[in-house]
């Protein structure tokens, strides 16, 4: 690992690539942590003062915000466009459920092994999916996706069939809505955290220019499939981590989680927020489940208003949410005017005059 | 030898069906370069809408409503086209999915308004119900209807594609879109004829098959699963392929039946998993540029 992360160094220095948004000034890095400590803040107030319902409901969301970043790991920042990662959030959650059911696993230890059995699991599907590329890929991933709902359903025996797996595999303590709520924010932070990192690392750089430019990145010298494969079981990771989340949520887990249709969901939630922001995934989340969850109440329709919403973004936003934040801001600094030292000021300086260079 | 008849009676009819599907996802491949997650949709419409039209009565209403329906599917697949896919031939593959998903959903929910959520049922016309005998096997007579419109849409598309302009205009279109467009064709009213012909193949299985099955929510989503799985193994945009594809899925499906009935339903994807294997592009599929 550490050679290829030493050789990813050296290809984003050979490409040229300018510089992640991470560093910047010390004044935008405080700024950037300061919004984020507040954000997680008001989650956490959020959820403590809420009825045991909704927080509830929050949790769920902000476990469904891991499973969007991890996928959108492979969608948006290597260009793999995955109907599979449910299968991932299965593994995770059945880890836990029949960890339970057959009696051969506590819980603390089906939340540890969890992610890596969909690590694990990635291996072999990552290696068969990686030998097909773009339309093929979504297929292939798609029909592992099914073939793992199929399996979950058929074999009756193992996972509890249609009906799934109920009961209370999840310890006393976890119980209490605001308690399992904290336990979920607090797993969700530190992962992102981490994929956070992973995106901004060499690896992260390099995996963007495969997917900018797959044969230059190839003529560099570098293992495009490897770097992929990698990619691609980091992604099954939390993705499962997400999945084992689900059992705390819901006390249980059923073949529908890790069917094609669900494994559409969190690049839904990608495509919503937008899939090349890092915490574009994360909003598209909230936004997809609370339509959802706040849709089915008042209308039977929740699948006709997403379909319209997905349709909207996917034709006239295709940068999702995100995209649509950018370019707001970027509309807001042209009719400002110029802050000494923003960067906009060079951009206005032409549309005032422009005044001696 | 009884036993065997009926088996290939049956797997015979279960991929003729789903040839039909597929054959229209497959030719709005080969013509568009457009994957249509929404045209199992197109497959419950039709079926639904021979459950309307047919009522209860089972005679010559039945054929009328089969025709009548892959008809208004035929023109809601025209809408679908002009007011969705044409936006998004030409885009990522990731932009087509989301799009023809985003369809599956608005149209699932139209359809519970339409239909309802409960199952329906048309039982077969009068002259093709019952069984037949033959080497002492029990044979439904109704999946001899089955294969023989498979094959007939299998004949009328060869001879479409190999011996008609617009077969040479849908082939090259896939080619050379602009030099086709120079010559003076209209690249968007073909689209518009490929897609909406690829609705009524679909429709037109999911009416034909409405005396089989029971029609219900959710026959779109797991149709499509199914017609893909063919696609991918034919090789997306050949129409030989898909055939060939279809009879793969289906004796796969019987042969896992026989096998090991807990197994059966997960042979097709390692069927398809297989082919993938060894060609990633699909049995009769070209290597993608």
């Amino acid at each position: 690992m550490a050679r290829t992360t030493s050789s990813d160094a050296a290809v984003v220095a050979a490409l040229g690539v300018p510089a992640p948004a991470a560093p910047g000034s010390f004044a935008s890095r405080l700024g950037r942590a300061a919004v984020l400590v507040a954000f997680v803040a008001l989650v956490v107030m959020l959820g403590l003062t809420l009825a045991p319902a909704n927080a509830l409901e929050l949790q769920y969301a902000v476990s469904l915000t891991l499973f969007a970043v991890a996928t959108n790991l492979i969608l948006g920042f290597g260009g793999l466009v995955s109907f599979g990662q449910g299968v991932f959030y299965g593994v995770g959650a059945y880890t836990v459920a029949l960890g339970w059911m057959h009696h051969s696993l506590s819980f603390t230890e089906a939340m540890v092994l969890a992610p890596f059995f969909g690590a694990a699991a990635a291996i072999p599907l990552g290696m068969l999916a990686l030998r097909t590329r773009r339309l093929y890929f979504s297929l292939l991933t798609l029909t592992l996706s099914q073939l793992a709902y199929v399996i979950a359903e058929n074999q009756t025996n193992l996972t509890g069939g249609t009906n799934g797996v109920f009961g209370a595999m999840v310890p006393s303590w976890l119980l209490d809505p605001h308690t399992s709520f904290l336990f979920t924010v607090a797993i969700v932070a530190v992962a992102i955290a981490i994929l956070w990192k992973i995106v901004h690392s060499p690896f992260g750089l390099v995996l963007r220019a495969i997917r900018d430019n797959r044969e230059r990145v190839e003529a560099l010298g570098v293992n495009v499939y490897a770097h992929e494969l990698v990619a691609f079981v980091i992604s099954a990771f939390f993705c499962s981590l997400a999945g084992s989340l689900f059992v705390v949520y819901s006390q249980s887990s059923y073949p529908e989680i890790l069917n094609w249709t669900a494994s559409g969901v969190p690049v839904f939630m990608a495509v919503i927020g937008g899939m090349y922001s890092f915490f574009g995934p994360v909003v598209g989340a909230f936004v997809y489940e609370f339509a959802s969850h706040y849709l089915i109440e008042y209308t039977q329709d929740w699948q006709l208003v997403i379909g319209v919403v997905l349709l909207a973004i996917v034709l006239l936003r295709p940068d999702g949410l995100a995209g649509s934040l950018g370019s707001l801001r970027a509309w807001l600094r042209r009719r400002r005017p110029p802050v000494d030292g923003a960067p906009a000021a060079a951009a206005a300086a032409p549309e005032s005059g422009g005044g001696p260079s | 030898m009884a036993r065997f008849l009926t088996e290939t009676i049956g797997t015979l009819s279960d991929a003729g069906s789903l040839f039909v599907v597929a054959a229209g996802l497959t030719l709005v491949f080969g013509a568009m370069r457009v994957i249509n997650l929404a045209h199992g949709t197109f497959y419950m419409y039709g079926a639904f809408a021979v459950t309307t039209f047919a009522g209860t009565a089972s005679g010559l209403r039945f054929w009328v409503a089969v025709v009548v329906a892959a008809l208004v599917v035929a023109a809601l697949g025209a809408v679908v086209q002009l007011g969705v896919v044409r936006f998004v031939v030409g885009k990522e593959p990731l932009t087509q999915l989301v799009a023809t998903f985003a369809v599956l959903y608005i149209l699932a929910d139209v359809a519970l308004h339409l239909w309802g959520s409960g199952a329906r049922s048309v039982s077969a016309p009068l002259g093709v119900s019952g069984t037949f005998t033959l080497a002492g096997a029990y044979l439904p007579v109704y999946d001899l209807v089955i294969i023989g419109t498979a094959v007939l849409v299998g004949l009328v598309l060869w001879l479409l594609l190999s011996h008609t302009s617009l077969g040479w205009m849908i082939r090259a279109a896939v080619d050379d879109p602009e030099l086709l467009q120079s010559g003076g064709v209209n690249l968007r009213r073909l689209h518009l004829a490929v897609f909406a012909t690829g609705a009524l193949l679909a429709a037109l299985a999911g009416a034909i098959v409405t005396p089989q099955i029971s029609v219900a929510p959710g026959m779109d989503q797991s149709i499509i699963v199914s017609s893909l799985l063919v696609v991918v193994i034919g090789g997306l945009g050949s129409v030989v392929g898909t055939a060939f594809a279809a009879l793969i899925i289906g004796i796969a499906d019987t042969v896992g039946t026989l096998v090991d009935p807990t197994w059966a339903s997960t042979f097709m994807y390692f069927a398809v998993i297989l082919v993938l294997v060894v060609r990633p592009w699909g049995l009769f599929g070209a290597p993608e540029r």
